[in-house]
C-alpha cells in the first residue's frame, strides 16, 4: 500500500496551504482533489478578488496583484470611488462624509488589526483547563490580543469592546449619511453572509474582511493565479497534488484515521488525513459511527445557507459604465445604493425568494464581466430560476451602463447549489460555514472541535469552515498543518 | 413642602426602579423626594381605570423578572403586592387548530406530540439549556456590570466574580453559553425543533420589545431575558400581580412613604441643575426647584441628557454614546374593555391555557416578515401578539362576568414611514385606528367574536407611550437589549456603574444595566452605587 | 356558527391517563395511592406495601410496567447503530437474547439503563425509563435504521416471585419453560416472554398489543388462583434494591435531565466496568471514558441499626462528608438495613472503613439523630438460585 505521512483531503488553497505547510517540514504529503483542476473557491469562474491576504503570505506566494480601486455606484450618477479610508466622488468632488469615512475605516482597520493575531494560530480554547501547559499559552495569546487593546487606550478599547458586537447598519450609519459609500461598506460585511447589515455581528465579519488593511486586490491573468501559486507553493515542498482523484471515505482503525480508500476501492495510508470538506462532511467520509452522537448532531447543525451567486457574463465588447473614467472602469464595482438597500436586499433570500434588487461586486475583466450577486436564496434552483437570477443581474447592470445587455454572449450564473456542488463548500457557503459570532473562534466550525481535530485522532480540518474562515487567506490550511505538527501525531 | 427644600437625594420619574432606588435610599435613612410628571405614579407599571369599571395595566401587563431579593428586602407584600401565577399559554393558527402551552408536563409532552412527536424530547432539551442559561445569569443581575477596561479594585473583583463563574462552566458549557448568547431565537429553535407552529409560540419572548427579528443574533439572549425571571422560584414563570401592575408600583410608593420619603406628582424635571460639574438639583416644569447632593434619574438615557441636562456639563464623548444608544419604539398596546368572554372555538371547553399568554403568529417565517414591515416603517401587516385576559384570574380587573384583555403588539415602529419620509409625527387617529383594525384582525384569527365583544379598547401607538409615560420612542426596555448595549456597554461604554459624568447625578432606569421589565434591578444596583459612593465620600470627609 | 368549531381538534388529557390495565387495577385498589410514571396513572401501593413485598418472595405478583418507555429499531444498521449508542457489545447478543445496557453522553455520563431484545437478525427492541426518542433519532442519523416508539402500544406486564413459572404454566404458557434467563420467545402470535425482570427473582416479562392487554391479565390471573398479587411501585422498589439493581432519578441523575453541570455519572463510577466494551470500537461517550478518572463510586452498604437510611449522609470516621444513600430500606428478606450509597473517591473503592450513616428519625413527634456504622457490600442483598434455574422450578 502506498504511504505518506498526511493525506490532505481537497486542493482547495486551504488544502494546499497545509500540504505546503507540513511538506517544508519534511512530511511526505499527498494531496487528493476529486475534481480535475486544483483551486476549490480560488477558481476563476468562482472568485475574481483577493480581500483579506496578508502582505506575508502574498510574498510567500510571489503573486502578482494589483490593488484596485471600489467605485461605489449611484443611480443618480454621483458615484463614490473608494480607495482605503478615503472616499470622494468618482468624477474627483469632494464627499460630504469623507472625514467620517476616513476616521471610520482607520478605526475598524485598527480594530481589525487586533482581531488579526486571533486569526493566525488555531482559536483560544481552554479544554486543558486554565491551568494545564495548552492553557497557559492561550492565555499568553489572549494576552497579547488584551496588550493589542490595551494599546488602543481605554477609550478606543471600550469603543473596540461596544462595536465588535454590534451591526454594520448601526455602526456605519452613526457616523456617516446612508447612501452609495455606506451601502459599499455594509455590502463588505454581509457580502457572502446568510445575514442583513442590521444583523448584530455584521461588524466582526467586516473586521474580519478588513484584517489586512481593506486593500483589494486583483491577481493578474485571474483568480486561477493564486490557486496555482498555492499548487506551485506545495509542489516546491514537495508534496504529491493528485487530481481527479475522489476519495470515498477516511479509514479509521482504533479511533485513529489511518489513511483514505479512493473511489475504487485503492487505500492510501497516512498518519494524518487533513480534509478540506465541512465537519459534517469529513464525519461522513470517516463514518458517523466513529463521532459522538452530540458531534453528529451539532455538524448537523453548523449554519452554512450560501447566499452569494456568481454571474459571469461573456462579453462582445466592453460595457461603459456612466460617469466613469477610463481606470475606473477597472475598479471593483459595487452595486450597493444605501446600508438600507442592503438589509432590503437579503429580505427576499429568507424566503427563498431572488432579490428584487439584488446588491453586486463586478469585476470587469477581459471579455467578461464577472458579478458576485447577493443574497440569494440557497435552495429551490431551477434552470429558470437561474436564468431569472441571469436576467435580473444584467438589467441591474443595465442600468448602469446602457448597452450592456446588447454585448452578452453568454450568461453562466452559479448559485450557492452550484457552488456546493462544484468546490465542495457546506451549503455553497461563500466561507464554508457562517461567520456569524456564534461561529467564530472558539466557536469555529462547531463547538468542541475549533482545534482542527475531529474526534478520531489524527484527523483534522483544514479548511474556511475552519477558524478563522474563508476569504483566500491561508490561515485556515496554515493553523491546521501547525496543530498537526504540535499534536505530534506523525 | 416649599417649592425649593432641599434633600439627601431626588429621583426624576416615579417609574418603578425610581421608587426602588427611592425606597432603598430612604431606608438608608436619607431624606428623598421623587418627582413626577404624570399625576400618579409608576411609570409603565400603572394600572389605569380608563373605563368605568374596568382596570387596565396599560403598559406593563404580566409579572416574572421583578427580582425576588427586593421584594424581600422591601417587604413588597406588606405593602399590598400579591403575584399569582398564570397557567399556560397557545398560539392559535389560522385553520382552527392551535398549539396549547401546559404547566401539567405530561400534558404539554402529549400536546407537542399531536404536532410532532420528533419535537416532544427537543422540548425538553430545550428548556434545559434555557433554564441553565438562566442559572448561569440571574447571579449577575443585581450586580455591577465589571467594565473589563478598568484596573480598579471593584471593577476587577466583578471581572473575576464572571471569569469564576464562566470558568466553573468547564470548556464544554462555557461554548455553549457563548453560542447562546450570540444566536438568533429562530437559529436556536431550528436547532431543535421540526413543528413551524411550535417555534412560533416559543419564538415570541426573544423579540418581544426589540427592533430585532427572529433570525437576528441575540435574540436568544432576549427569550433568556424574558426568562430569567420566577414566580415563587419557578423560573420562566409569569404572573398577575393582583389588580394589575399598578399594584407594583403602589407598593413601592408606600414603602417609600413609610420609609419617610416624598413623592410629589404633576410636575416633571424641566432640568437637571448642574455647577461646576456637580449636580445641584432639579428645576420642575411647573417652577418649582429642589435641591440635592445627589439627583438620580428614572428617565432613561437619552432623555436624561439629550433634553433635560445642559449639554455643555458633558463630555463630547459621552453624549456620542448617548446619541448612539438605540432606545427603538417597536411595539404597541392595546387595552381592551370586554363586556364577555370571547369565545376561542379552537378551544376545548375549559382550556385551561386560556388564562395564559394567547398569539396568532404561526411561523419564524411569519415572525421574521413582521420585523421586515417594521424596519421599512410599517407596523407588522400579520403582527405577533402577546394577549392575556387577566380578569379571568384577578377578579378585581372587571366588573364580574366581563373581562379585560390585555394585546402587546410587535412591530409598530416609532416612525411611520409616510410617502418616504419617516417620522413619528405620522402618528396620526387615522394610523392609530388602522394599526388597531390590523390588530383585531389577526386576534380574529383566534377570537373570531372578538370586535362585538369590546365595550372600550386604548390603542397605544409608540408615540403615545412616548408621550404619556415618557420612553423614548415608547421602547419597554429604555434601550435595545443588543450586545453592544448589555453588561459593560450599558448605557455607554465605561458609564455602566450608574454614575454619570455629572457628579452625584446617577442614572436608575433600565437603560442602565441589567436592563427592563420590571426588574426593579436598575432602580436597586444604582441605590447601592449611590449609597457606596455616600459612604466613601462620608468617610473621606472624616 | 363558525365552520371552525366543526373541526375542532381534539384536545389531549390533561393529567394521569390509564394504562390498559388500569381497569383492572382501580378494582383491585384499596390504598387508592397512585403515582405518575410517565404521565401514567401507576399504583404506589395497591394494598399493603409488606404483603405486596412478600408476594414478590414467597408466591407470585403481576406488575404493570406499560409506562415504560420502548422503541423498535430496525433496519440493516440496526446493530451498528446500537453498537454505538450503547457500552456493551451489541455483537455478543443473538437472536432470542435479551442485554442489559448502558448507554453515555460525549462525556461518558450515563443516559439511562435499560434492557435490549433482539426480535429478529436487525429487529430489536430498547426498553427503558426515560424518555429516549429524541436521543435514539438524534443516535440514529446517518444509519439505515427506522427507530418506532412503541412506549403507547405495547403494554407490558411483569409477573414476577418464586411460583411465576407454576402461573404461566397454569395459564397454558408451558412452554415457557425452555426460557433460561435473558431469553425473548413468542410464544403465541402477539405474545413475547422474556425472563427477565427487576426483582432479582425468579420471574418473566410478558408483552402485547394494549387491546389484548386486559385479556392477558385475565388469563393470568384465572390461572394464579388467588395465589397471585398485583403489586405497586413501592414493593417492587424494595425488592430492586434487594437484588442491587440502580434506579433513574434515584441512583442516578440521567445526564440528559440534569439541569446542574457536574450532575452525571459514567458506568464506571456506578459499578459497570464490565459492561463497558472498550475494545469493540467507538461508542458514545467512549473518549471521554477512557480520559476521565472516575470521581465517584456506587456502592451496596449494610447499614447498622434498623432504620432505613434513604438519603442519608455518609461520613469518613465521622467527620468528613463523603457520600450518601441514594436509596436505603430495610430489607425484608435479608432481615437487614440495606442501601445503595453514591460516594466520592477514594471512599467506597480504596477506602471502605470507618464509613457512616448519619441517620435522622422521627419518634413521634421528635427527631433524633444516629449515627450508623455502614459495611460496603460487594454482592446483591439478594441472591437466590430459583432465579437463575432452569428448567424453572414451581415454587
Amino acid at each position: 500500500m502506498e504511504t505518506f505521512d498526511v493525506i490532505v483531503i481537497g486542493a482547495g488553497h486551504n488544502g494546499l496551504a497545509a500540504a505546503a505547510a507540513l511538506g517544508a517540514r519534511g512530511k511526505r504529503v499527498c494531496v487528493l482533489e476529486r475534481s480535475a483542476g486544483v483551486g476549490g473557491m480560488a477558481d476563476g469562474r468562482l472568485a475574481h478578488l483577493v480581500y483579506n491576504l496578508s502582505e506575508a503570505e502574498r510574498r510567500r506566494l510571489g503573486v502578482h496583484l494589483s490593488e484596485v480601486d471600489t467605485v461605489s455606484l449611484a443611480r443618480d450618477g454621483r458615484h463614490v470611488a473608494i480607495r482605503g479610508g478615503s472616499a470622494a466622488y468618482a468624477d474627483g468632488g469632494a464627499h460630504p462624509d469623507a472625514a467620517a469615512y476616513a476616521a471610520l475605516h482607520a478605526r475598524l482597520v485598527r480594530f481589525a488589526g487586533v482581531l488579526a493575531h486571533l486569526a493566525e494560530a488555531p482559536p483560544p480554547g481552554f479544554e486543558g483547563g486554565l491551568t494545564s501547559l495548552e492553557g497557559l499559552r492561550e492565555i499568553a495569546r489572549l494576552g497579547k490580543v488584551g496588550l493589542g487593546l490595551k494599546r488602543l487606550g481605554k477609550a478606543e478599547m471600550r469603543e473596540f469592546l461596544r462595536v465588535v458586537l454590534s451591526n454594520a447598519f448601526d455602526t456605519v450609519l452613526d457616523e456617516i449619511g446612508d447612501g452609495p459609500l455606506a451601502g459599499a461598506l455594509t455590502a463588505d460585511a454581509v457580502r457572502g453572509a446568510w445575514a442583513g447589515p442590521r444583523s448584530p455581528g455584521t461588524v466582526f465579519s467586516l473586521m474580519y474582511r478588513l484584517g489586512q488593511g481593506g486593500r483589494v486586490f486583483r491577481a493578474e491573468g485571474s483568480m486561477g493565479a493564486v490557486a496555482a501559486a498555492y499548487a506551485e507553493k506545495a509542489r516546491a515542498a514537495g508534496c504529491d497534488i493528485r487530481v481527479g482523484v475522489p476519495v470515498a471515505r477516511v479509514v479509521v482503525e482504533d479511533d485513529r484515521a489511518v489513511g483514505v480508500e479512493l473511489e475504487g476501492g485503492v487505500r492510501i495510508a497516512a498518519q494524518a488525513v487533513l480534509s478540506s470538506a465541512g465537519p459534517l462532511q469529513t464525519m461522513l467520509l470517516a463514518g458517523v459511527a466513529h463521532f459522538d452522537v452530540e458531534a453528529a448532531r451539532r455538524a448537523r447543525g453548523m449554519r452554512a445557507k450560501g447566499s452569494a451567486a456568481k454571474v459571469n457574463f461573456a462579453l462582445s465588447g466592453r460595457p461603459l459604465f456612466t460617469g466613469l473614467s477610463e481606470a475606473q472602469h477597472g475598479a471593483r464595482l459595487v452595486v450597493a445604493p444605501s446600508a438600507a438597500a442592503v438589509e432590503q436586499s437579503f429580505n427576499p433570500a429568507k424566503y427563498g425568494e431572488l432579490p428584487k434588487a439584488p446588491v453586486l461586486e463586478m469585476v470587469l475583466e477581459d471579455g467578461r464581466l464577472s458579478v458576485i450577486a447577493t443574497h440569494v436564496p440557497y435552495e429551490g434552483w431551477t434552470d429558470a430560476r437561474r436564468a431569472a437570477l441571469g436576467a435580473l443581474v444584467a438589467e441591474t447592470v443595465e442600468a448602469y451602463a446602457p448597452g450592456f445587455a446588447s454585448l452578452v454572449t453568454g450568461t453562466e450564473v452559479l448559485t450557492p447549489a452550484d457552488i456546493a456542488a462544484m468546490t465542495g463548500a457546506p451549503g455553497g457557503h461563500w466561507h464554508h460555514a457562517e461567520m456569524g459570532l456564534d461561529q467564530v473562534l472558539t466557536l469555529r466550525p462547531i463547538a468542541g472541535n475549533a482545534r482542527y481535530r475531529l474526534a478520531v485522532g489524527g484527523l483534522y480540518l483544514c479548511g474556511a469552515s475552519a477558524h478563522p474562515g474563508g476569504d483566500v487567506t491561508g490561515l485556515p490550511g496554515r493553523n491546521a498543518a501547525g496543530q498537526v505538527l504540535a499534536d505530534g501525531v506523525l | 413642602m416649599a417649592t425649593h427644600d432641599s434633600f439627601d437625594a431626588i429621583i426624576a420619574g416615579a417609574g418603578h426602579n425610581g421608587l426602588t432606588a427611592a425606597c432603598y435610599l430612604a431606608r438608608a435613612g436619607l431624606r428623598v423626594l421623587v418627582v413626577e410628571k404624570n399625576d400618579w405614579i409608576g411609570g409603565a407599571a400603572v394600572s389605569r381605570s380608563l373605563y368605568e369599571g374596568w382596570t387596565y395595566s396599560n403598559c406593563s401587563y404580566v409579572c416574572s423578572l421583578l427580582r425576588r431579593e427586593i421584594v424581600r428586602d422591601l417587604d413588597l407584600p406588606r405593602f399590598g403586592l400579591q403575584v399569582i401565577p398564570y397557567e399556560g399559554g397557545a398560539t392559535f393558527t389560522k385553520g382552527g387548530d392551535y398549539f396549547a402551552y401546559y404547566s401539567d408536563h405530561d400534558a404539554l409532552r402529549r400536546e407537542i406530540a399531536r404536532h410532532e412527536p420528533r419535537d416532544v424530547d427537543a422540548y425538553d432539551r430545550f428548556s434545559r439549556t434555557v433554564i441553565r442559561q438562566c442559572r448561569f445569569i440571574r447571579p449577575f443581575l443585581l450586580r455591577n456590570a465589571p467594565d473589563p477596561t478598568s484596573l480598579k479594585a471593584r471593577d476587577l473583583q466583578e471581572l473575576l466574580f464572571l471569569v469564576k463563574r464562566a470558568h466553573g462552566l468547564g470548556a464544554r458549557e462555557l461554548a455553549e453559553t457563548m453560542r447562546f448568547w450570540t444566536m438568533s431565537i429562530g437559529d436556536f429553535l431550528d436547532e431543535h425543533f421540526h413543528s413551524p407552529l411550535i417555534k412560533a409560540h416559543l419564538a415570541g419572548s426573544g423579540i418581544i420589545g426589540t427592533g430585532l427579528g427572529v433570525y437576528s443574533p441575540g435574540t436568544a439572549y432576549v427569550l433568556l431575558h424574558h426568562y430569567m425571571g420566577d414566580v415563587d422560584g419557578a423560573i420562566g414563570a409569569w404572573g398577575f400581580a393582583r389588580g394589575g401592575m399598578g399594584a407594583i408600583s403602589k407598593a413601592l410608593g408606600d414603602c417609600l412613604t413609610e420609609a419617610g420619603g416624598v413623592i410629589r406628582t404633576g410636575a416633571g424635571v424641566d432640568r437637571f441643575l448642574v455647577k461646576d460639574g456637580r449636580v445641584k438639583g432639579v428645576a420642575l416644569d411647573n417652577g418649582d426647584v429642589f435641591f440635592a447632593p445627589v439627583v438620580a434619574s428614572n428617565m432613561d438615557v437619552k432623555r436624561t441628557f439629550l433634553e433635560h441636562t445642559d449639554r455643555k456639563h458633558l463630555p463630547e464623548d459621552f453624549l456620542r454614546g448617548v446619541e448612539r444608544f438605540k432606545i427603538r419604539g417597536s411595539s404597541a398596546k392595546l387595552n381592551i374593555a370586554l363586556d364577555a368572554m370571547p369565545s376561542f372555538p379552537a378551544a376545548p371547553e375549559g382550556a385551561p391555557f386560556l388564562k395564559g399568554d394567547l398569539h396568532a403568529s404561526t411561523s419564524l417565517e411569519e415572525l421574521e416578515r413582521a420585523y421586515d414591515d417594521w424596519k421599512e416603517g410599517r407596523w407588522s401587516r400579520e403582527p405577533y401578539f402577546d394577549m392575556l385576559i387577566p380578569s379571568q384570574i384577578d377578579p378585581t380587573m372587571a366588573p364580574p362576568g366581563k373581562h379585560m384583555m390585555t394585546v402587546f403588539v410587535q412591530y409598530a415602529p416609532y416612525d411611520l414611514e409616510k410617502s418616504g419620509v419617516r417620522s413619528g409625527s405620522h402618528w396620526d387617529d387615522a394610523a392609530r385606528t388602522a394599526l388597531a383594525e390590523c390588530v383585531f384582525d389577526k386576534i380574529e384569527q383566534a377570537a373570531p367574536d372578538i370586535r362585538s365583544r369590546v365595550v372600550h379598547a386604548e390603542i397605544r401607538t409608540p408615540l403615545d407611550i412616548e408621550r404619556e409615560v415618557g420612553l423614548t420612542e415608547g421602547n419597554i426596555f429604555q434601550g435595545e437589549l443588543t450586545f453592544d448595549q448589555l453588561l459593560f456597554n450599558r448605557p455607554v461604554p465605561g458609564w455602566a456603574n450608574y454614575a454619570t459624568p455629572v457628579e452625584g447625578m446617577f442614572l436608575v432606569g433600565s437603560s442602565a444595566h441589567p436592563g427592563g421589565g420590571v426588574m426593579a434591578a436598575p432602580g436597586a444596583n444604582a441605590a447601592r452605587e449611590i449609597l457606596r459612593r455616600g459612604a466613601k465620600r462620608a468617610a473621606r470627609a472624616a | 356558527m363558525d365552520a371552525r368549531v366543526q373541526t375542532r381538534p381534539a384536545a389531549v388529557p390533561i393529567g394521569l391517563i390509564p394504562t390498559p390495565f388500569q381497569s383492572r387495577l382501580e378494582a383491585l385498589s384499596r390504598a387508592k395511592s397512585w403515582v405518575n410514571w410517565a404521565g401514567y396513572i401507576s399504583p404506589a401501593v395497591l394494598d399493603t406495601v409488606e404483603f405486596e413485598y412478600f408476594a414478590i418472595r414467597n408466591q407470585a405478583t403481576l406488575y404493570d410496567i406499560s409506562p415504560m418507555h420502548k422503541y423498535r429499531i430496525r433496519g440493516t444498521d440496526a446493530g451498528a447503530m446500537l453498537n454505538r449508542l450503547v457500552t456493551r457489545d451489541v455483537r455478543k447478543v443473538h437472536l432470542g437474547r435479551v442485554s442489559y445496557v448502558l448507554w453515555c453522553d460525549e462525556d461518558g455520563k450515563l443516559i439511562d439503563d435499560g434492557t435490549l431484545f433482539r426480535l429478529g437478525l436487525d429487529d430489536w427492541r430498547l426498553c427503558c425509563q426515560e424518555p429516549m426518542a429524541g436521543w435514539l433519532d438524534d443516535a440514529a442519523w446517518g444509519f439505515d435504521v427506522t427507530v418506532t416508539d412503541e412506549s403507547h402500544t405495547v403494554a407490558g406486564l411483569a409477573l414476577q416471585g418464586p411460583t411465576s413459572f407454576a402461573v404461566l404454566q397454569a395459564a397454558g404458557l408451558g412452554t415457557a419453560r425452555a426460557l433460561k434467563p435473558f431469553d425473548i420467545q413468542e410464544f403465541e402470535p402477539g405474545l413475547q416472554i422474556s425472563r427477565t425482570g427487576f426483582t432479582g427473582d425468579l420471574g418473566y416479562e410478558l408483552w402485547t398489543s394494549w387491546a389484548r392487554a386486559c385479556a392477558l391479565w385475565d388469563r393470568l390471573w384465572q390461572a394464579g388462583a388467588g395465589q397471585l398479587r398485583a403489586i405497586g411501585f413501592e414493593a417492587m422498589n424494595i425488592a430492586r434494591i434487594e437484588a442491587g439493581f440502580i434506579a433513574a432519578r434515584s441512583d442516578f441523575q440521567p445526564a440528559n435531565t440534569a439541569i446542574r453541570l457536574g450532575r452525571g455519572r459514567s458506568p464506571i463510577e456506578l459499578g459497570f466496568s464490565r459492561m463497558v466494551d472498550f475494545a469493540k470500537g467507538h461508542f458514545n461517550g467512549r473518549r471521554a471514558l477512557l480520559r476521565d478518572k472516575p470521581q465517584y463510586s456506587l456502592v451496596r452498604l449494610d447499614v447498622g441499626g434498623f432504620k432505613p437510611a434513604d438519603g442519608a449522609l455518609i461520613y469518613h470516621r465521622r467527620k468528613k462528608e463523603v457520600g450518601h444513600v441514594t436509596s436505603g430500606v430495610w430489607s425484608p428478606t435479608a432481615k437487614r438495613n440495606i442501601a445503595l450509597a453514591e460516594l466520592r473517591a477514594p471512599f467506597g473503592a480504596d477506602v471502605a472503613d470507618d464509613l457512616w450513616a448519619e441517620i435522622y428519625v422521627n419518634a413521634e413527634g421528635t427527631w433524633e439523630r444516629r449515627l450508623e456504622r455502614v459495611t460496603v457490600q460487594t454482592q446483591p442483598f439478594f441472591r437466590n438460585d430459583r432465579a437463575r434455574a432452569t428448567p424453572p422450578g414451581l415454587f
